[in-house]
């Protein structure tokens, strides 16, 4: 009954709370494919051409840093959002 | 959620975590309030304690280098050979003072995390990782304007040149956007993200472990503890690895976009 | 339950974690400022001194056991010209000892030689002046026989015993030069 009326009085505040966590996990969704699809072209690319690591290193690092900033930006969003 | 005796399990307000208290009492500079935490004063012998390391080892430079000089330079090689000239090559040793001091300085703050003591990584508080985001922000900006021309440099960012014309209303937004906003924000939150939840996650963790081992109702709760207390200690061992990799792809991020400002061509 | 509840009233504004504290990052400037500092003036300035001090060394010991190695080569040539031109002077000491010799040897089978040829020509030149002094002793000695026997046998001489003993001698040089023959 405590609980229940806990419950009640915390509500919205609670949906606040829900979405801050879901923020962050769906932002990471898109962001944990690229990151993974950068890599791992990258390791192929570097496997097949041994030579051509270090081009490719820099540009792996690139593409890396613009898919995380998606994920990053919902980490902030986590903070941000009230 | 209520298996003890005690009090149920509370995580700790996120705030909480990362507040210290001043050591001294706050001072005004003009509008900045200054504290001087715990923390400041790691920080300021994290500086002092390299410094130390490197002026003890490049002193008396010998012909035949002795332990530390010789760690020393293999710690500096490694960085010249894994960071710059694997990205901005051979004219990067200009910026390697620059680029070894990132290095270092931002490694033995994430290295703190895991420190007994202190187990906080500095970089967790957005300041640090700021400053090291925003000094990369000028360096780059500085770099591709002195290398390139103020009109060249927005112009090859804003118009990436081979690309076809019609592309350009929706690449000359992104490029910029990315290039002069989320370059920045970017560089500063991963290192602030990545450090800030390996601290929460492991201080969850070993809350968890004394909660279970303290607080249990009966013996069977009491052993349980012994999970949280391994994935604990492989999280510890884990955020070494971390604290590693962090400092290691800031110092990287730099040295690309450093490059990409030396070399447009790229 | 309970946690969501503890979050749900507790529900402080964390916003400012994300932000950078201005004093935080003033600290952080200086603290960083200064190991910049150590770095770039004095750390990496003397790490470059070092590396180049190292690279002189090691420059001058490969140039000075470069200058050895030429000297040691440049000694070795002159060794083995050496022992080739004793080489030589020894092949040619030999060489002219076996000429001298071989000179010597035919030297002196040649007069060996010649001196056999002599003794057996004076040999051979006796052996005949003793055959012709015989044969002209004997010549006589069978014209006087003849003479002899053809005045007994005639009984008496002939009357001029020089003309006779011409007769007698052409005769017989007549029958000796055939039977020599």
């Amino acid at each position: 009954m405590h609980m229940l009326l806990a419950q009640a009085a915390g509500t919205t505040i609670s949906v606040a709370a829900i979405g801050k966590g879901l923020v962050y996990g769906l932002a990471a969704i898109g962001p944990g494919i690229g990151i993974g699809l950068v890599f791992g072209n990258a390791i192929q690319a570097i496997a097949r051409q041994p030579e051509a690591a270090g081009l490719v290193r820099p540009i792996m690092f690139i593409g890396f840093a613009l898919a995380e900033a998606l994920a990053l930006l919902g980490f902030v969003l986590f903070f941000l959002i009230h | 959620m209520n298996l003890a005796a005690g009090p149920a399990f509370t995580v700790p307000d996120i705030n909480e975590l990362f507040t210290y208290r001043s050591l001294i009492h706050p001072f005004k500079v003009g509008p900045v309030v200054f504290h001087f935490t715990y923390l400041t004063l790691v920080m300021f012998v994290l500086s002092f304690a390299l410094c130390a390391l490197f002026i003890a080892a490049f002193r008396r430079p010998a012909v035949v280098p002795g332990k530390l000089q010789n760690m020393m330079e293999a710690a500096i090689d490694a960085v010249r050979e894994n960071i710059v000239l694997q990205t901005i090559g051979p004219d990067g040793d200009k910026f390697m003072p620059y680029l070894t001091a990132v290095f270092f300085f931002v490694f033995v703050m994430n290295f703190m995390e895991i420190v007994p003591g202190v187990q906080v990584p500095l970089t967790s508080f957005m300041a640090v990782p700021a400053l090291f985001s925003l000094m990369a922000y000028l360096i780059f900006n500085f770099v591709g304007i002195r290398k390139q021309g103020v009109y060249h440099y927005f112009k090859d960012t804003a118009f990436p040149p081979g690309v076809p014309v019609f592309l350009y209303v929706i690449l000359t937004p992104i490029e910029l956007v990315s290039k002069f906003i989320f370059r920045p924000i970017t560089l500063a939150v991963r290192l602030f993200a990545n450090m800030m939840a390996g601290h929460v996650m492991l201080t969850i963790f070993f809350l968890a472990s004394t909660y279970f081992l303290i607080g249990g109702h009966n013996n069977i709760l009491r052993g349980m503890s012994i999970f949280p207390i391994l994935l604990a200690i492989v999280l510890t061992g884990f955020e070494f690895f971390i604290a590693f990799i962090q400092a290691f792809i800031i110092t990287i991020l730099t040295a690309v976009y450093i490059d990409e400002s030396l070399h447009p061509a790229h | 339950m309970h946690a969501l509840l503890f979050l749900a009233a507790a529900e402080p504004s964390s916003t400012g974690l994300v932000l950078p504290k201005l004093d935080e990052f003033i600290w952080a400037l200086i603290a960083f400022v200064v190991l910049f500092a150590v770095l770039a003036k004095f750390a990496f300035p003397a790490l470059r001194k070092g590396l180049d001090a190292r690279e002189q060394a090691i420059r001058g010991e490969l140039e000075r056991a470069e200058q050895s190695r030429l000297e040691a080569e440049s000694k070795r040539e002159e060794y083995d010209r050496r022992i080739a031109d004793a080489r030589a002077e020894a092949d040619r000491i030999v060489r002219e000892a076996n000429e001298s010799i071989e000179a010597t040897r035919r030297e002196r089978i040649a007069r060996a030689e010649d001196e056999a040829r002599q003794i057996l020509e004076k040999a051979r030149s006796d052996a005949a002046q003793e055959r012709q002094r015989a044969f002209d002793d004997l010549r006589r000695t069978m014209a006087d026989l003849s003479i002899e026997a053809a005045t007994r046998v005639l009984g008496k001489e002939l009357s001029d015993p020089a003309a006779q003993r011409q007769l007698v001698e052409q005769f017989i040089s007549q029958t000796g030069n055939g039977s020599n023959n």
